[in-house]
């Protein structure tokens, strides 16, 4: 039908070098950082607001609070009821979110350079005068306890609830989403809300990330204007210290008439200060981070059991979980199952071809730019360095940071953070369609258990 | 107003070439979309369009399977494709030095896919796909909803009457000799628009894309769109309730409206922000803060070219409230649009939120791709990246009065209720 006219793939180009653009701090005297990302070509400003004000900073009685806490914020200030507060900003074009992790609260906005007086006014508003009205209280509230409700109805974000609670033991923070559970939040009031804020949104361990198109001697007397005379310090987050939920074994949470059988297989994974974090990208890569991976290659373009699989680390402050994720045909689950634990098992007792190796490290240091594209990409690029307190030249050496992970680095990443003998292996789907070949695989203790 | 510099090219085999350069970052991005889409399927060969886009990664004359995929992200990139009702676009972003790569595989799997085809290929990617369909349709709460609204508001053998994924009949029918017939008829460089955004040089660029695509015969006899010709309006009130593993009640409100492209969906496109953009927006103001029978309210038009467009609109009840009075509540605030004129402030709101959204997507030079891909496929009229956000601006209250009082009525209305199904037959 048509001609080989050009068979041979075509060779590159001169690579043009990419940099991670310059950002310079400021600190105010009351302990407020702002982290200056000016883009020229940019004609957006970001502006992220963080505060040591996640979930690991609520006590545990409260679980949830942080999650409110920041929920409610958008509903409004002491001038501003919720609905002229949405007005307020959204004729400005601006969105206000407010949300929390289990490592920081955060509250951001996106702008035409024109409106970063004003949006930064209305910001500072929310943080330092919420209405945190008695009715909007109750609302939220409700929605909360029934976003639960619906999660628990898509078995993936179910897997991954019932994940975290099996895989952490119970007096482990992680075992629970950050958003608390229908008991936690159940139990919160609106002095709890009022008692978190109070304590913990506070300016001396406070950062402000501007990023985009703005004048940065301006920018900073915006926020000296609006954040200047904010005082206080807060007690910053609780230490976590993860213990597992249990040795290696089988949890089956049954969803009768499931059509898949969505499956997590790992464990406790790695913090965000671990120096085995480059090498343990590296290694997830190779195994379950591109679609050219070792698990999908196997679970989809071989077997055609699922639509995708991967792996990877959730690092946190402290320890967050590994594991590898898919859904697959019910009648397949069995031999799925089989597959995941062997090639977690290979990649640990195998070595892995330099091919490979090399293969992920280019992916990875190849789609650096790609990530820095937008402007509110670039703003949350500086979170982990704020939060975490990693070196400010962290994106700078990112890249070499990568290449340097050699065949030895990534083989001892896989023998130490896989661990076969604690793999939690989890399957949510129908129990009587998959318990018995599940069973006959002997993988270890196995527990049938009802979705909550 | 954005600002999207541009030149446009025609090979001589037809290929539509539009080149957008910015070297803010030394990256590109490489997006073609086919005219072809679900809509163009024949009858029992639902599915067909997308399983195809599957084929499509499963090698050519001189790329093995999965080598798209693994010498992109080699190379430091990402890639992926899409199938919907009008059409089909693969994509692809990559460090800029690179940009032959993906004009080499891309155009290989045009010049020569089928050498590669082969029954075995062909079934694993139709397992790939029915679990695709069981990951985001069949195992999922709400997960039906397209696919009824879809098959309701579009007569039998529209081409409308059903959504991109297919039914598992079909797909199970799917044969070699459909994808010999299918790439035959549709994928030719004269029913496509190649973009390059991002960094390189114009003239290198169009002699690479020369070079690759040019040898690539035209097909003269592309099969002309499907006719979708439909009445404007359904004529009635349609009800449907669908028991499911839900444990909210949600309603969904789906009209035809006029198609992507023409002032009545500009008209549309704004009385779908005041209905439901941002907290500040109608739905969420009255339903989810005020009387506080919902949990969640969003809306939308989708922008699609054949026949009717579909507006859609929905509410998640909120525990303790029926479905009943959720159904009430929107269809009170939805048929306001038609009788009621929006006030500046409120226009001025949901204007300058899409201008800032605008802005947002086109930072990417992924999106400046696709959005110049899509609207020279579309219509020929690629310089509508451009004006796009003033034919927004430029509707006023009294078009867009007119425009919800034509197409927002009982008479044009589904009204799609999911409830939670009782009794073990729960995931049927």
């Amino acid at each position: 039908m048509t001609q080989a006219i050009n068979p041979m793939r075509p060779p590159a180009g001169e690579p043009r070098p990419y940099h991670f653009p310059l950002f310079e701090r400021r600190r105010l005297s009351n302990g407020v950082t702002i982290w200056l990302v000016p883009l020229e070509a940019s004609s957006l400003v970001s502006v992220h607001l963080l505060l040591d004000a996640g979930a690991a900073a609520e006590d545990e009685a409260h679980g949830g609070v942080a999650a409110l806490t920041a929920q409610l914020l958008v509903s409004g200030t002491r001038r501003l009821d919720a609905t002229a507060f949405a007005e307020a900003t959204e004729q400005l074009g601006i969105e206000v979110s407010s949300e929390s992790s289990w490592d920081s609260a955060r509250a951001a906005f996106q702008a035409l350079p024109r409106y970063l007086d004003d949006g930064l006014a209305l910001l500072a508003e929310m943080i330092r005068e919420p209405r945190f009205d008695a009715g909007e209280f109750e609302r939220l509230k409700a929605e909360r306890l029934a976003d639960i409700l619906q999660a628990r109805a898509e078995p993936g974000r179910l897997a991954d609830e019932m994940f975290l609670r099996n895989a952490y033991a119970a007096d482990t923070p992680y075992h629970r989403v950050s958003a608390g559970t229908p008991e936690t939040v159940e139990a919160l009031s609106r002095d709890d809300v009022i008692g978190h804020h109070e304590v913990h949104y506070r300016p001396a361990l406070a950062n402000v990330v501007i990023a985009g198109a703005f004048d940065a001697d301006e920018a900073v007397a915006a926020v000296e204007r609006q954040l200047g005379d904010w005082a206080g310090s807060g007690p910053g987050h609780r230490a976590i210290e993860p213990h597992a939920g249990g040795g290696r074994r089988v949890v089956i949470v049954d969803r009768p008439g499931s059509v898949q059988s969505e499956l997590r297989v790992g464990h406790i994974g790695i913090d965000r200060y671990d120096p085995r974090y480059f090498p343990a990208i590296v290694m997830s890569t190779i195994v379950g981070g591109t679609y050219s991976s070792r698990l999908n290659q196997r679970l989809r373009e071989q077997l055609g059991y699922t639509y995708g699989a991967r792996c990877g680390f959730d690092p946190r402050r402290s320890a967050g979980i590994f594991s590898a994720t898919t859904a697959v045909q019910t009648d397949v689950t069995a031999p799925s199952i089989a597959e995941l634990v062997a090639m977690l098992e290979v990649a640990r007792t195998t070595p892995f071809e330099e091919a490979e190796l090399r293969f992920a490290r280019d992916y990875q240091v190849g789609v650096f730019p790609l990530r820095f594209e937008s402007t509110a990409g670039i703003a949350a690029a500086i979170e982990p360095i704020a939060v975490y307190g990693l070196d400010d030249d962290y994106w700078q050496t990112y890249r070499d940071r990568l290449e340097a992970v050699g065949p030895a680095e990534v083989a001892s990443a896989a023998v130490e953070l896989i661990r076969p003998d604690e793999l939690l292996i989890l399957a949510v789907g129908d129990a009587s369609e998959i318990r018995a070949d599940v069973e006959a695989l002997d993988l270890g203790p196995l527990e049938v258990v009802p979705a909550p | 107003m954005p600002d999207v510099h541009f030149d446009r090219h025609l090979l001589p085999n037809g290929l539509r070439v539009l080149l957008s350069p910015d070297h803010r970052a030394p990256i590109v991005a490489v997006n073609i979309w086919y005219d072809v889409g679900s809509r163009h399927e024949k009858p029992g060969k639902t599915g067909f369009a997308h399983l195809f886009e599957h084929m499509m990664f499963q090698g050519s004359e001189h790329v093995a399977k999965g080598e798209h995929f693994s010498q992109i992200q080699a190379a430091g990139g990402t890639l992926n494709a899409t199938t919907w009702l009008d059409r089909t676009n693969y994509f692809e972003t990559l460090p800029s030095h690179e940009l032959e790569l993906a004009l080499w595989l891309e155009s290989d799997r045009l010049a020569s896919l089928l050498p590669a085809m082969t029954q075995e290929k062909l079934d694993n990617q139709r397992d790939v796909v029915k679990n695709e369909r069981r990951f985001s349709v069949d195992n999922q709460p709400y997960g039906t909803w397209d696919e009824k609204v879809q098959a309701l508001l579009f007569p039998d053998a529209h081409p409308y009457h059903h959504p991109p994924i297919g039914s598992m009949e079909d797909l199970d029918a799917a044969s070699l000799d459909d994808v010999r017939e299918f790439f035959a008829a549709h994928y030719a460089p004269n029913n496509a628009v190649l973009t390059i955004a991002g960094d390189f040089d114009p003239p290198e660029a169009l002699s690479l894309v020369e070079r690759h695509f040019g040898p690539i015969p035209a097909n003269p006899a592309i099969p002309p769109a499907p006719d979708s010709t439909v009445e404007p309006l359904l004529g009635r009130e349609l009800r449907e309730m669908v028991p499911d593993r839900v444990p909210l009640p949600r309603v969904y409100l789906a009209h035809r409206m006029p198609i992507f492209g023409t002032p009545g969906f500009d008209a549309l496109e704004v009385a779908v922000d005041l209905l439901a953009a941002g907290r500040a927006s109608r739905l969420y103001r009255a339903l989810v803060r005020e009387q506080q029978v919902a949990q969640d309210v969003t809306s939308f038009a989708f922008p699609i070219i054949g026949g009717a467009a579909m507006l859609v609109i929905w509410a998640t009840a909120r525990p303790g409230i029926t479905s009943e009075q959720v159904e009430a509540a929107l269809v009170a605030e939805v048929d306001r649009l038609a009788s009621e004129d929006p006030s500046d402030e409120e226009l001025g709101r949901v204007r300058n939120l899409h201008a800032a959204s605008v802005e947002s997507s086109l930072e990417r030079i992924s999106e400046r791709a696709d959005r110049l891909s899509m609207y020279g496929c579309l219509f020929d009229e690629p310089e509508r990246v451009n004006t796009e956000v003033s034919r927004y601006l430029a509707v006023d209250a009294g078009r867009l009065r007119e425009a919800a009082a034509a197409s927002i009525r009982r008479d044009n209305r589904l009204v799609l209720t999911y409830v939670r199904a009782e009794g073990p037959e729960l995931g049927a």
